[in-house]
């Protein structure tokens, strides 16, 4: 058996592989890319007190770093669905992180993600 | 007598250039959707007054052309009809095929095209004929894949019961997208007898693009083609034009009718672009001509007749959906009763809606996908049958004649 | 392995990572539900009485307060200018008389809203108050809402705007729908919509918003009082803005 006859007979093993790797490509490509963020010195967020009565986040840096997302989108179901507007909003984050660009952008272009946030919410 | 399909050659320069032109098709199409994805909806004709446009015609054209030309696929399916069954995997083909392009049309016509694949699904609203409507269609993209199989593995009991579960689908797909225009609010919209109607346009339409296509795709792949099974279909298709014309006039004259929507009825028949349409497009080039054409002795029994009137009726069909379609949004609503408005910020009375480059360049390139791969599934699935015969008496004699024909020609052609 | 063992492993596979991408959807779906409403529904049921013999002609504070406030786009075309309110003149067809008058025609935030039946994922609802709202983080841009609207009272934002005069509120992405809000954020922290409030500044007084359900509040009282109109209440769409002198 010659290589292109096994290179037929396995075609469809490897198509099913490159499509495989293909759709899991940009999970992995991200999750390495976190890893890596997380180590960086310049990836390290900013942060400003402007608000001296304001001593503490509203949860602590292990949970905002890995589901400030979660957070977000329940205070933002809160809020748009519920009218609940309690005393947390994306607000409450620009009192201390002043700045997007040295704050939210510093992770987010680590690893390469677009949050749809800002398009619509202003945050300087 | 067994019916022997074939996947077609694939190598002629027909084929490639075919190819070809409806990859640039395609190309154009994702060139201006990007375009529209970029700088939002308003590089399209549409505004605040006139919210849907060509996208949506096109759309509605599409998922009719795919319910009617299931429909032929289920006279071999449902009703037995062994003559037919040459056609029928084109025709579940092609049904598959004109779905996913109304689904593509839908898909490029919304202003958010990133969220369209996870939130309709997380947050259901069955009192939304929008949503209810997906289900159907994907349904109905699924069972056509059922149906294919069933066809190329030749099970005859599976065929039956799932093509005659296909057929019901087909009408319900339909009837459900007429009805997101006849449960409209709009005046010239609102009509139980829409979603009927609709079917019945998408049965014309379906039959007739069937005609075109077997007529076509026979002719040039040079194989021979019973003559009688497409008159039967051109006597089907001029019912099925009756049927249409008798819907819209009842719809019509039940708005002329009524005094309340009277109005809507007179700006609906004669005022503006959509009245020349109306009447030249549907009504003389989509209904009477065809009409004329198929129920003529003379002319209904040749088969070029029967494919020009065919090509009217899919033409016709296009203008019957713009005239659903945008009459109903540019005619305005009574916001004020008894009042009528002077001064305004945005468009008020009849609003204008004019095609624009770009949304004639989605609809192209939708049509090229499709195009590309229908071709494209003609040289990878064996859809293609080698002839089709009636297996009677003079069926046999007529084929006999051609195959003697057919070889003189080779036989003159190589000396 | 030949092409039909490949077309069905492909299949497969595509079959098994779609379902498990839907199911994947749907656990985090549930698992992110948040219940419970601000208010038990029947309590509130916001409303608003318009008191045009008061519009003063030409006046355009109201709309200006909203626009500022909220960052409706304006883009100086009518084909794309977001009015989330809006005057307009009308006079009557018929009648001896036929004098002008100015109308603000705005989200009638309907009891029965047509536009939250029609949306296909739930972005346009109404919430406990009664308040027909769109949430933008979930519009998928059909636009099968402002088809619905029997009042022409949404818009689609064909475009992004520049603007940003209000930096404490956002403005909208291009391909989603909106409508006036009632000011939903203002009255849930127990203010005035911005209209009402720029509205009585100049003094005229024309607009008031309250609780339609208390019938000791003003709009209650001007309701009951006065002789007011809704417009077309004949489609069975229960708007909550009453018109006085229509
Ligand atoms: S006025 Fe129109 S947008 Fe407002 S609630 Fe009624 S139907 Fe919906």
């Amino acid at each position: 058996m010659n290589i292109k006859n096994i290179i037929q007979c396995r075609i469809g093993f490897f198509a099913a592989l490159l499509a495989i790797i293909i759709i899991i490509y940009p999970l992995g490509y991200s999750l390495t890319d976190y890893a890596i963020a997380n180590d960086r010195a310049e990836a390290q967020p900013f942060l400003e007190r402007t608000a001296p009565e304001i001593t503490d986040c509203v949860e602590d840096t292990i949970y905002m770093r890995y589901h400030h997302w979660e957070l977000l989108g329940k205070i933002r179901e809160e809020i748009v669905r519920y009218g609940k507007r309690g005393d947390v909003s994306l607000d409450t984050c620009k009192k201390c992180h002043t700045s997007r660009v040295k704050f939210c952008n510093k992770c987010h272009d680590a690893i390469s993600m677009t949050p749809d946030c800002f398009g619509c919410h202003y945050y300087p | 007598m067994e019916i022997i399909f074939e996947k077609l050659e694939g190598k002629s320069l027909a084929y490639r250039m075919a190819m070809l032109v409806f990859a640039a098709f395609a190309v154009g199409g994702l060139i201006s959707t990007w375009i529209v994805i970029e700088k939002g909806i308003c590089v399209t004709g549409m505004t605040n007054r006139v919210p849907w446009g060509l996208q949506i015609v096109m759309a509605i054209y599409y998922i009719g052309l795919s319910a009617g030309s299931l429909v032929i696929s289920g006279l071999y399916g449902v009703f037995g009809k062994q003559e037919y069954k040459p056609f029928a995997r084109i025709a579940v083909w092609i049904a598959m095929l004109f779905l996913i392009a109304g689904m593509l049309s839908i898909l490029t016509d919304q202003g958010r095209m990133d969220r369209v694949f996870v939130e309709p699904f997380v947050h259901f609203n069955l009192q939304s004929m929008f949503s209810i409507n997906p289900i159907l269609y994907s349904g109905h993209i699924f069972i056509c894949v059922v149906y294919l199989w069933a066809l190329f593995t030749e099970r005859k009991r599976f065929t039956t019961i799932i093509a005659t579960i296909a057929f019901g689908w087909a009408f319900c797909v339909h009837s459900g997208t007429g009805a997101i225009f006849g449960f409209g609010a709009r005046v010239l919209y609102e009509s139980p007898l829409l979603p009927v109607s609709f079917v019945t346009a998408a049965m014309a339409s379906g039959t007739a693009l069937m005609i075109l296509l077997i007529v076509g795709l026979f002719k040039i792949t040079k194989r021979y083609l019973d003559d009688r099974l497409i008159l039967w279909l051109g006597q089907f298709l001029a019912v099925c034009i009756l049927v249409v014309v008798y819907f819209l006039f009842i719809e019509n004259a039940y708005r002329a009718y009524v005094v309340e929507l009277r109005p809507a009825a007179m700006y609906y028949l004669f005022e503006g672009l959509h009245s020349i349409l109306f009447w030249v497009g549907l009504i003389l080039i989509g209904c009477v001509i065809p009409m004329f054409i198929l129920f003529r002795k003379k002319t209904g029994q040749t088969i070029k007749w029967i494919v020009f009137a065919s090509s009217l009726v899919v033409f016709g069909v296009i203008c019957e959906r713009y005239v659903i379609v945008l009459p109903g949004l540019t005619h305005p609503q009574e916001i004020l009763t008894g009042m009528h408005i002077t001064q305004s910020a945005i468009q008020e009375g009849v609003a204008n809606y004019t095609i624009s480059l770009a949304e004639i360049a989605q609809a192209l390139g939708v049509f090229g996908v499709i195009g590309f791969l229908f071709l494209w599934g003609m040289k990878f699935f064996k859809l293609m049958p080698t002839e089709a015969v009636i297996y009677d008496q003079i069926g046999m004699i007529k084929r006999n004649e051609y195959q003697k024909r057919r070889e003189a020609k080779s036989i003159k052609s190589s000396e | 392995m030949d092409r039909r063992d490949f077309m069905k492993m492909t299949g497969g596979t595509i079959l098994a990572v779609s379902s498990g991408t839907y199911a994947f959807q749907f656990l985090v779906a549930s698992g992110r539900s948040v219940s419970g409403d601000n208010i038990a529904a029947g309590t509130v049921r916001w409303g608003m009485v318009i008191d045009l013999n008061k519009c003063i002609e030409g006046c355009t504070a109201c709309l200006d307060a909203c626009r500022t406030e909220n960052n409706v786009a304006f883009h100086g075309d009518n084909r794309w200018d977001v009015h989330w309110i809006r005057k307009v003149k009308a006079e009557q067809k018929i009648g001896t008389e036929s004098k002008e008058k100015s109308i603000l025609l705005l989200c009638n935030h309907c009891d029965k809203p047509p536009c939250a039946q029609v949306c296909p994922v739930q972005a346009t609802y109404k919430r406990n108050d009664g308040i027909v709202i769109v949430d933008h983080h979930r519009c998928i841009g059909c636009r099968y809402c402002m088809i619905a609207c029997p009042y022409n009272a949404r818009y689609f934002n064909m475009k992004d705007s520049e603007h940003w005069q209000n930096e404490e509120r956002p403005k909208r992405s291009h391909g989603v729908a909106e409508a006036c809000t009632l000011c939903a954020h203002r009255l849930d922290t127990g203010r005035q919509p911005a209209c009402v409030e720029a509205c009585n500044n100049t003094g005229a007084g024309v607009l008031f918003v309250g609780n339609l359900n208390d019938s000791d509040s003003e709009v209650s009282q001007l309701i009951a009082d006065r002789p007011t109109k809704r417009l077309r209440e004949e489609l069975g769409t229960e708007p909550k803005v009453h018109y006085i002198g229509l």
